[in-house]
């Protein structure tokens, strides 16, 4: 089964609503940073990303919403490509949040950002494969 | 595959009853052109203004640049899928106003897009104020939705530029450049002793203001394939990408894709240019692995000696990038990547998001965060309102007297990471 970390309550809903069985771990208050961080702490655990952590093109000082797919995989298979992209993906949100942080947006953009978040993820309903 | 482009210059655009081109001008009719924006009942409002180089006009915030260009000859039509019935385009001739550039602008989302200025020390940055622009303000219905008014936006562009590409018909160009790429074997028997290069060439497809299309269809849902260069000359990819203003590619860009034109410059001479390798950025690792996986395939399957690959945008794809990178040099295929860099403000950090030990030929864009100064202009087409909220834009970027401070990534093309920039970084 597929597990979704997001802080963007629209992907949450449509993962809920997703005739394919996906368990959400919602982080209400979370930062974009807070959504890679608790998928490192998964991909630690055992889990491999489905979906690349950043954000389209999107950088991760801009939009406050992230959502990834990651789906557990058995003890004998290795998981080194997911932790790489994962760190590298840490380091590349530090590095631009450094350099400003995420705007305070107002709540159209804020929909906005949730909507384009959302658009990656719409495709993995049709998915037969991971 | 054999194209021949008629290049009209145009040095100055006017309004007029008609539009046409003559000696070098191109005169627009407003009213046409607005009724044609205005067919789509998703937009209420349609508004053409001119900037030309050197005037103190600054737009914003801008969707999408195009040039417009019309297919005289040899099949096909221009946007082919979108504007044109589909069909094989990149044979025959085709006429471009090489000068002249349409511009959509108008609010698509609370963020995005990004500035052109004609003329002040930001102008250097993009390729757009050299060019004699024909603008078109749109507005939607309120309550549109998001993808609808990126799709009505899209669609906006590339009616009016085929609207004004039209007007080349049956001018004689200034001067005609003849492209031609032979079928494979044809190829290289050609140039049996140069090397064989090709280009891999990575569309954006990830999603809402993400995408760019092939003949019509959204990037994401194809698989890389091969394609003759002519063929992106006459409108086969288009963009659908409203990301990161400094690193879109416009579909201005996609006609006039640098790597293309510079490779045939060399083709026959120190090189013999093979073709296109066209593939997506995807979301999902799975569609990354199997993109990939067959543009190296693609790559030795072609005999390609070298490639050069070029990305849109930055982060996720870098991943795409250097699976591809990594794949196809463990073919035995020397690759050289172009992109832009974010290196932070001093430069030190990571360039990329992702490296793997194969990308070892690097081309550099510039990088996107150097701040710059953008004194008052006297005119503004569209609205400053977003400026805070673009990207590079911050709070307090825009003072009460029109000028700007904001980082570099906020002009369109300004990095653009396939080389049709100004940026260069030389030793003294």
């Amino acid at each position: 089964m597929a597990l979704l970390i997001t802080n963007n309550d629209k992907a949450k809903k449509f993962c809920m609503d997703c005739r394919k069985e996906v368990e959400v771990i919602y982080l209400a208050d979370g930062t974009y940073l807070d959504v890679l961080l608790r998928t490192r702490d998964y991909v630690h655990r055992g889990y491999r990303l489905l979906t690349h952590p950043l954000c389209g093109s999107v950088k991760p000082n801009q939009t406050p919403y992230r959502s990834v797919l990651l789906e557990k995989q058995s003890a004998r298979e290795e998981n080194f490509r997911s932790v790489e992209l994962i760190e590298n993906s840490i380091d590349a949100a530090r590095k631009f949040m450094r350099n400003r942080g995420t705007p305070r947006w107002n709540e159209r953009t804020r929909e906005d950002f949730k909507t384009v978040d959302l658009s990656f993820l719409t495709v993995y309903e049709q998915r037969n494969y991971v | 595959m054999k194209l021949e482009l008629g290049r009209i210059k145009i040095h100055d655009v006017q309004f007029g009853p008609e539009t046409k081109v003559e000696k070098g001008v191109l005169y627009v009719n407003k009213e046409e052109i607005e009724k044609l924006v205005l067919e789509d009942e998703r937009l209420i409002g349609a508004q053409v203004e001119l900037a030309r180089p050197g005037e103190s006009v600054r737009i914003a915030p801008v969707k999408d640049v195009l040039e417009p260009r019309v297919k005289v000859s040899g099949g096909g039509g221009i946007f082919p899928g979108m504007i044109s019935k589909v069909k094989e385009v990149g044979s025959g001739r085709t006429h471009a106003l090489v000068g002249a550039a349409v511009v959509t602008c108008g609010k698509i989302v609370g963020f995005q897009e990004g500035i052109i200025d004609m003329s002040g020390p930001a102008a250097a940055y993009t390729p757009f104020s050299a060019t004699n622009n024909v603008c078109v303000v749109i507005e939607p219905q309120e309550g549109l939705e998001t993808h609808d008014y990126e799709a009505a936006g899209r669609m906006a562009g590339l009616k009016v530029a085929s609207y004004v590409g039209e007007a080349g018909r049956n001018v004689e160009p200034d001067e005609v450049v003849v492209y031609e790429t032979k079928p494979l074997q044809e190829q290289i028997a050609q140039y049996p002793d140069l090397p064989k290069v090709g280009y891999i060439h990575m569309l954006q497809s990830q999603g809402l203001l993400h995408d760019t299309y092939y003949y019509g269809v959204d990037a994401k849902q194809f698989i890389p394939t091969f394609m003759y260069p002519t063929e992106i000359m006459d409108g086969a990819i288009i963009s659908g990408n409203c990301v990161a203003p400094c690193d879109k590619v416009t579909t201005f860009h996609h006609l006039n894709n640098p790597v293309i034109e510079d490779l045939y410059k060399r083709h026959g001479k120190d090189l013999n240019f093979i073709g296109v390798i066209l593939t997506n950025e995807n979301v999902f690792l799975a569609d990354k692995e199997r993109s990939s996986d067959m543009v190296a395939k693609l790559a030795e399957f072609m005999g390609l000696d070298g490639v050069l690959i070029t990305e849109e945008g930055y982060g996720n794809p870098d991943t795409d990038l250097m699976m591809n990178c990594k794949k196809v040099s463990q073919k035995g295929i020397d690759v050289v990547l172009i992109t832009d860099e974010f290196p932070g403000r001093d430069g030190k950090s990571q360039s990329l998001a992702d490296a793997v030990n194969e990308a070892d030929a690097l081309v550099s864009c510039g990088q996107g965060n150097l701040i710059i100064e953008f004194p008052p202009m006297e005119k503004i087409i569209g609205t400053l309102d977003y400026v805070e909220t673009m990207i590079g834009g911050y709070e307090g970027s825009l003072r009460p007297d029109g000028s700007i401070e904001a980082e570099l990534q906020i002009i369109i093309a300004s990095t653009i990471a396939n080389g049709y920039n100004r940026l260069a970084a030389r030793g003294y």
